[in-house]
């Protein structure tokens, strides 16, 4: 056991004095850290631009884009119904508001205007919100039009024709609206707490096992790059047995994905606010574990790799699959048949530790399944890997 | 040593077939040899890397087949190739390897600078090894082979590619030991080498050995020894057909 972890701290050692592993191995968690705040991090606001067929070009169409224009995220376009038609023949848009000529004269008179949304499909996601938006525009308008002529009628019946005049009547409700609207009787106001719920639960136990299987490319290169250096066999005729090597490159292995995994969720921890104290520490031993399963099923790649090129690319593609089938960049629904496919992958079972531990907010409960997945893998990754590790190619 | 009608095959081809030598305490043998004459097969299976598929050793009384750690304690090994941690100081290479011999933090640190020194290496012990020239990795090579006090050393080519003043240094460093009781298997393609330095030499070509005595006997059998060399011995019993 001592000249295994002696063998561990060599290879510590070896990858503090390779400066650019150490700059590759510190850096690369910084990064994806960056990567996934840009792309997951706080707020996100919607952006578009709505398309308007203004055929009306009166007052209130130039009101109703005006307040559309007003709304954060929102930029308009100007479009002649030709435009409008044959973009939306070629798919370059799906929804476009069209305002109908008359539209301003008919509100004017007290009559109930259209607005119509020209679309494609279903106007696609970022239509259906563009319309929700614009929607809630007209509706906005819908309401200042009903106070405003319940407001007149009730001025001229309670107190007579051309007593108030109705330019009078609008300006005074239109000046009551907008202070409403300023400081709405209910009002609404959002507080923050970390990253989207969606981010949270998906994506970040998928990007942190996903990184942590980076830590079996490494491993399985261990005996390869010994081998190449020409100490394998050196080390191997002095009282370090396979068994001991084996165990000290394990070691070495899980410390170097551990340490670069805890880096990037104490960034995770620090910025997105995704873990409680207590989730954070149950998420880092679920971690451990994880990279020693990680690091076991290395071992068996390192055992039968006989170059590092051979080893590098089965680490991939092993990390590949296991991350696709874990359900990393994707939710996974339940008794799918990828469902089926992804309990041979050991991301599943870590991501599904991780999930739960985040959304209990730290209690390990219903990991077990998990950690028998994990611990059996070490152990026979650890077993096998030594079976199968020959000091020589075809030698004994 | 003994090793007797030792026996590996690759698949089907024979790499080592019925060898069998003994090497006396405090004797240096040498084991010649053209590329591909099983010489660094034979080495690993002294040295315990490799089982043979048949046959017997014994080293310091210990039998391979069941005391396998008992001999890698009392043997130390300078592979052909270079087998160092380059990014690693030589010192730290050193002790890292006395450690893996058994020896504890303090004493590998004492041989190590003892090695060091031995070599010609002392002042450059904190240097990193990819900064030193080949004769200097050569010399730390066998340094770190030294590691442990090894009763049976095996030097798989140690002088290869490097300059007569390493050379020499390393001849030089290869007899001390002798004098000091330690037994060594000696590799080389450099016959003067072994005439030099060796007490016996077994010639191996095809897996076998093909001739063993002192280099004066076997240079008896071409002519007088005065003027012929151990090479010309060489050249008569494996041919002079290139092997690679």
């Amino acid at each position: 056991m001592k000249r295994a972890l002696l063998i561990t701290l060599n290879e510590i050692r070896l990858f503090i004095q390779d400066k650019g592993d150490l700059a590759f191995g510190i850096l690369l968690p910084i990064v994806t850290f960056a990567l996934m705040y840009g792309a997951f991090g706080g707020q996100t606001l919607f952006t578009a631009t709505a398309r308007v067929v203004d055929e009306d070009k009166g007052a209130y169409s130039t009101i109703l884009i005006n307040q559309l224009d007003q709304v954060q995220g929102i930029s308009i376009e100007n479009l002649t119904l030709q435009e409008a038609n044959s973009k939306l023949e070629r798919s370059d848009l799906t929804l476009v508001l069209y305002i109908p000529a008359g539209f301003s004269d008919t509100l004017a008179s007290g009559g109930k205007a259209e607005l119509t949304f020209m679309q494609r499909g279903n106007g696609g996601q970022d239509g259906q919100i563009l319309a929700s938006i614009i929607r809630g525009v007209a509706e906005r308008m819908n309401q200042q039009f009903q106070v405003a002529y319940q407001v007149s009628n009730q001025v001229t019946n309670n107190l007579g024709n051309n007593v108030v005049s109705q330019g009078r009547i609008k300006a005074v409700v239109a000046e009551m609206l907008n202070e409403e609207n300023k400081q709405p009787t209910v009002a609404v106001t959002e507080e923050v707490t970390g990253g989207s719920p969606d981010f949270v639960n998906q994506y970040v136990p998928g990007i942190v096992t996903m990184y942590v299987l980076f830590s079996l490319t490494l491993s399985a290169r261990a005996i390869v790059e010994e081998r190449k250096r020409g100490t394998l066999e050196r080390l191997l005729t002095t009282r370090l047995s396979p068994g001991e090597l084996f165990f000290g490159k394990f070691l070495a292995s899980i410390g170097r994905g551990f340490l670069q995994t805890v880096i990037l969720m104490s960034l995770a921890y620090a910025v997105f606010q995704v873990f409680t104290p207590l989730s954070f520490l149950a998420s880092i031993f679920v971690i451990l574990i994880f990279a020693a399963a990680a690091s076991a099923v290395g071992m068996i790649i390192a055992s039968v790799a006989r170059t590092e090129d051979a080893a590098t690319w089965i680490g991939v593609v092993f990390t590949m699959l296991m991350t696709m089938l874990g359900g990393t960049f994707f939710a996974v629904t339940k008794g799918s048949v990828l469902e089926i496919i992804g309990r041979f992958s050991l991301n599943t079972y870590a991501n599904d530790a991780i999930r739960t531990v985040i959304n209990s907010g730290g209690s390990l409960s219903g990991t077990g399944r998990a950690f028998i997945v994990m611990g059996g893998v070490i152990v026979v990754g650890l077993v096998v890997s030594r079976l199968i590790f020959r000091a020589v190619p075809g030698g004994k | 040593m003994i090793a007797k009608d030792l026996h590996k095959s690759f698949g089907d081809f024979k790499a080592v077939n019925g060898v069998s030598f003994s090497i006396n305490k405090g004797e240096i043998f040498g084991l010649l040899g053209p590329n591909g004459a099983g010489k660094t097969t034979t080495i690993r299976m002294l040295s315990t890397v490799l089982a043979p598929d048949s046959g017997q050793i014994i080293i310091g009384g210990h039998s391979m087949k069941s005391e396998a750690e008992a001999i890698r304690s009392i043997i130390g090994v300078c592979p052909q190739d270079l087998a160092l941690y380059e990014d690693l100081s030589a010192i730290d290479n050193m002790i890292f390897f006395g450690r893996m011999a058994g020896l504890n933090s303090q004493d590998a640190r004492t041989q190590a600078m003892a090695n060091l020194k031995l070599m010609g290496l002392e002042e450059r012990a904190k240097g990193k090894v990819a900064k030193f020239s080949g004769g200097m990795k050569r010399r730390i090579n066998l340094a770190i082979a030294l590691m442990g006090n090894p009763q049976l050393l095996f030097l798989d080519e140690p002088t290869v590619g490097i300059d007569p003043q390493s050379r020499n240094n390393i001849y030089e460093n290869i007899l001390g030991l002798q004098k000091k009781g330690m037994t060594v298997l000696y590799t080389t393609h450099y016959m003067e080498e072994a005439d030099r330095i060796c007490q016996r030499v077994a010639i191996m070509d095809g897996g076998k050995i093909i001739a063993m005595d002192t280099p004066y006997q076997l240079k008896s059998q071409l002519g007088s020894p005065d003027k012929v060399t151990l090479e010309d011995v060489f050249l008569k019993l494996t041919g002079r057909s290139l092997r690679d």
